[in-house]
């Protein structure tokens, strides 16, 4: 589904290019037109038929405590996400719009509310640096870490990918982050629908009233 | 003023490309002509490291390479390209004629690495590009929020 959208993307992209070309000559054919006209259609949530189970994970959290996520999480409304620290783009950008979008809910919502973040890269996210980085984006938000064999295991189940960070060509160290966001319903605690990483604060906001009564969004 | 110079130079010439290119001789100029626009940077959620994001447009007729980036927060910035989660490193991108380079956010980015300071919403950093053909440009980055999405404009 989200692969479907992604190529829908690049074919208008492309189609912006073929325009923005020179080829036809006709100065008239503004590209920013089709660019725009791909936004109307966008919808940020992929609602699961077959809905994933919440992974039987028991982690270290941000206070080097084990969190049980199954234990901890039940009856909630939660969101999980697999991403590092030493990352620029994608994973403050989807923490902080979770965490911005959060703020719209009432406060027994926002207190209701599991956002948990798991490190693909154990090796430097320790507690406490994962502590400091979820502190500058919303200190409730829960932080675990761990063995990358149990966090792989747990983000495959999910139907999420992610890799052990390896060191590159220049001996920089490179880790993986996951693609999506699971949002698990508090009335069945299974993963019922995925947010991809194009997914906007206006998109979360919209949809937490219903993910935190487990509703379809 | 040196460098205002020299842009205004690439913008009158821009013009003259405009003229010529894409005529029925088809003779486009055989140089790049690079310009930058939509650049911002996030602010960052810790003072470790920051993405940084622009288009480079060229209107040229002949294709480029952005082979270098630094800036004044940053004691390193290097270039990436991103694909299904994971991020290279690349050395070079290339800008093809009549083209565009793109980093936006999920896809090519800048790192900021050894920041000298935290970037702040409001606030802007400088970024100097430097090109295997073209001369550099000098780039006034914005800083927004955390969340900011180009495409809603906030």
């Amino acid at each position: 589904m989200r692969k479907k959208t992604f190529t829908a993307a690049v074919l208008v992209a492309a189609a912006t290019l073929t325009l923005s070309a020179c080829g036809n000559g006709d100065d008239t054919a503004s590209p920013v037109t089709v660019v725009s006209d791909g936004s109307g259609a966008h919808k940020a949530a992929t609602v699961l038929d077959q809905p994933f189970t919440k992974p039987d994970l028991a982690l270290t959290d941000t206070h080097g405590k084990t969190y049980d996520l199954r234990k901890e999480t039940k009856g909630h409304p939660t969101l999980v996400y697999f991403g590092y620290t030493h990352c620029p783009d994608i994973c403050p950008t989807t923490m902080s719009n979770i965490a911005v979008a959060k703020k719209s809910l009432p406060q027994a919502e926002q207190n209701d509310l599991r956002v948990v973040f798991v490190t693909t890269d154990p090796g430097r996210d320790t507690p406490a640096e994962l502590g400091k980085w979820l502190k500058g984006i919303d200190p409730r938000f829960i932080g675990l870490t761990g063995d990358f064999a149990k966090i792989k295991a747990g983000a495959r189940s999910l139907g999420i990918s992610v890799e052990p960070t390896t060191k590159d060509k220049n001996g920089k160290l490179v880790s993986v982050h996951g693609t999506q966001v699971v949002a698990f319903s508090p009335r069945t605690d299974a993963g019922y629908v995925l947010y991809g990483e194009d997914t906007t604060v206006d998109d979360y906001t919209k949809d937490l009233p219903k993910l935190v009564r487990g509703a379809k969004p | 003023m040196k460098r205002r110079t020299a842009v205004l130079t690439a913008g009158a010439l821009t013009g003259a490309v405009a003229l010529t290119g894409c005529s029925a001789s088809g003779a486009g100029p055989q140089r790049a002509e690079l310009s930058v626009s939509a650049s911002y940077m996030p602010q960052p959620v810790s003072a470790d490291m920051a993405a940084g994001f622009l288009t480079i447009t060229n209107k040229g007729g002949a294709g480029d390479e952005l082979t270098s980036v630094s800036s004044d927060v940053a004691g390193q910035v290097t270039m990436h390209s991103t694909t299904g989660g994971a991020m290279t490193e690349k050395s070079s991108f290339a800008i093809p004629a009549h083209g565009r380079l793109v980093f936006r956010s999920g896809g090519n980015h800048l790192m900021f690495e050894g920041l000298k300071r935290a970037p702040k919403q409001g606030q802007k950093v400088t970024l100097r590009l430097g090109f295997a053909a073209s001369g550099p440009l000098t780039v006034e980055m914005p800083v927004r929020a955390t969340t900011y999405n180009p495409s809603t404009g906030h």
